[in-house]
């Protein structure tokens, strides 16, 4: 979809960056066809595709200082008769400015620092206004501070240039806060593809929760299906009520279920009707500051789970103290294997 | 406290026992000769004794008599056209072993092509030209058996000394150019693919400034072994083709004025000692990447 912030997510060897090489044209699918707008564009020459790669090592050009790395492509563009002679100049200063390296324009890539580098081959890739910029882990390589300044600055660069971004990180935060839309990929397969909102609340296999954020899976067995969800009886006795009735299940099947560490309710008076309760002994406790975080092994079983006390409703329960936590049934969620 | 000086004291005393032995290899075989050069080159001679001395004047006899100066200037000239032709013919081959060999196996290959005549002496080398461009050599044999006349300006003339120089040192050419391609990550050539450029565009846009210090080098590197080359002037070129070192062996050999030879041993040492600092600043500068 044009205009979109796409992000290829998945741990290091998922086949993200190898998808973004693909759609650049820099590798050559063995089978198979790559579609752009409509068009079959396999055996188009990467040269000829209208689209920009921001690389994880920025790649700048060294022999050349930062404006003549934002030039480079325009400049090619003049023989090809795309841009006009005078139109260069004035472009070049606009994405510098557009990446606050206005003063920096006349300095060698080695006179750089790390982030002025990631921002020069942004604006690279953006000065010959393609219709789709590609980046390959571009903030990869940045420390925390500087990854979250440019993870914002993207951002609204994207939304001011309403060009196609697609974007490949092994962040799930990242891919979380930055995204309209998510594609998380595991052994070069494609999971799941939804909005950030999809493949964190609404993962569509156990290795899409795992990946992205903390998610407790525990095993259990369908105990009874009705019109609205079904009863998930765990192992070690207690049952979880899950609104998950569209799978067709049948009673006695073995499934896995999902619980978010932060969806958890702690007070019967103030939790929603269809709330399933959980008991269980603190086995640790780690306080995170704005929240508290328990590990909770489950009665009857050797499952533990992951509490996360946002607000104070669990009072301070002390290593080996006894947890008593709610789960709502919407956040309660059937994973297939 | 007491314990680190002398925890230090015995670490400068181990140091120095390493260093002895190449301090000593450096003395003998370094400092010692060039120090005597140098003093010879001072003195004079009469009646073929040295005669001890403190004078400039064989330094001055280089750079205002014939034949040295014409000689000299003749040399820098077989150097220069032994670096420029080094680096042109060499640099095909480099940016074939950098880019163009699909595997590692066969890159070795290459690289093998291009060091195994090194494996063999360079005066067999220099001399197999003289049965390659001689009067009784393959070329003019065969155009014999085909009812020519032998071309006698093949051999004993400059351009065969250059043919010869270029044959020798171009390997150091191509590992010198070889090393600068190399270090060209691939993510530039890639980001320049990306940004639209053409193979054409990306050579001359990319490859050729980045691997230029390369380039300035193994020239320079080819120039400083050509330029006090004795071999090649000796066995394949002529009257017209002397170098400066068959000056330096006449001088020690024939005429026994070993002052003059010292002082042109000193030049062209200065002179070598010049380029290859040049060449290392060129490389340094080339190798300040992102």
């Amino acid at each position: 979809m044009p205009g979109q912030f796409l992000t290829l997510l998945g741990a290091s060897g998922s086949g993200k960056t190898t998808t973004l090489r693909l759609i650049a044209g820099l590798e050559t699918p063995t089978s198979g066809t790559i579609h752009f707008a409509g068009r079959d564009i396999t055996d188009v020459p990467p040269t000829h595709r209208d689209m920009r790669m921001v690389f994880q090592d920025f790649a700048l050009f060294p022999n050349l200082s930062a404006y003549d790395n934002v030039a480079f492509g325009l400049r090619l563009h003049i023989a090809r008769q795309r841009v006009a002679r005078h139109e260069i100049d004035p472009r070049v200063r606009r994405y510098l400015d557009l990446v606050h390296l206005g003063e920096h324009a006349a300095k060698m890539p080695h006179q750089l620092s790390g982030g002025q580098k990631q921002r020069v081959a942004l604006a690279r890739a953006l000065a010959t206004e393609p219709s789709v910029v590609l980046f390959d882990e571009p903030l990869g390589s940045l420390d925390a501070n500087l990854r979250k300044a440019m993870q914002v600055e993207l951002k609204r660069m994207h939304r001011e240039l309403g060009r196609t971004f697609v974007y490949v990180t092994h962040d799930q935060d990242e891919a979380l806060t930055m995204s309209d839309r998510i594609a998380v990929m595991q052994n070069s397969r494609l999971l799941q593809l939804g909005s950030p909102e999809d493949v964190y609340l609404r993962p569509n296999c156990a290795a899409v929760a795992r990946f992205i954020g903390a998610a407790n899976i525990v095993s259990g067995t369908i105990e009874s299906v009705d019109a609205r969800g079904v009863r998930v009886r765990l192992g070690g006795g207690g049952a979880v009520y899950s609104a998950a009735g569209e799978h067709g299940l049948r009673a006695g099947t073995p499934v896995r279920l999902m619980m978010r560490a932060e969806h958890f309710v702690f007070d019967r008076s103030r939790a929603a009707e269809e709330t399933s309760w959980l008991c269980g002994r603190v086995a640790e406790r780690l306080f995170l500051g704005r929240s508290v975080e328990y590990q909770v092994v489950l009665d009857g079983s050797d499952e533990t789970v992951s509490v996360l006390d946002q607000g104070g409703g669990s009072a301070a329960i002390a290593r080996d103290g006894r947890l008593e936590f709610g789960i709502g049934w919407a956040h309660a969620r059937l994973l297939k294997e | 406290m007491a314990a680190p000086p002398s925890l230090r004291r015995r670490q400068r005393r181990e140091m120095l026992f390493w260093l002895m032995p190449p301090l000593a290899w450096f003395s003998v075989f370094m400092l010692i000769p060039y120090a005597m050069l140098f003093y010879y080159s001072l003195g004079s001679v009469d009646y073929m004794t040295f005669k001890p001395g403190f004078s400039a004047a064989n330094f001055v006899r280089i750079f205002t008599t014939e034949p040295y100066l014409g000689v000299l200037l003749k040399s820098i000239k077989l150097g220069l056209i032994t670096a420029a032709g080094s680096a042109v013919l060499g640099f095909p081959v480099a940016f074939c072993m950098a880019f163009q060999t699909r595997s590692a196996v066969r890159r070795f290959q290459l690289y093998l092509l291009v060091i195994v005549p090194w494996w063999a002496a360079y005066l067999v080398k220099a001399y197999a030209w003289k049965t390659i461009l001689g009067t009784n050599g393959i070329i003019n044999k065969g155009l014999a058996m085909i009812g020519f006349h032998p071309l006698t300006f093949l051999i004993y003339n400059q351009t065969s000394v250059a043919l010869v120089l270029i044959y020798i040192f171009t390997p150091f050419a191509v590992l010198s150019i070889y090393a600068s391609l190399e270090r060209i990550p691939a993510s530039l050539l890639e980001a320049a693919v990306n940004l639209g450029a053409s193979g054409w565009e990306i050579f001359r846009r990319i490859i050729l400034p980045l691997s230029l210090p390369g380039v300035i080098a193994g020239a320079i590197i080819a120039f400083s072994l050509s330029f006090g080359d004795f071999v090649a002037p000796a066995l394949v070129g002529g009257a017209d083709a002397v170098m400066i070192s068959n000056i330096v062996i006449n001088l020690l050999g024939v005429a026994f004025d070993w002052p003059m030879a010292a002082a042109i041993g000193i030049v062209v040492i200065v002179f070598g000692l010049t380029l290859i600092s040049i060449s290392g600043r060129v490389e340094q500068r080339g190798a300040v990447r992102t």
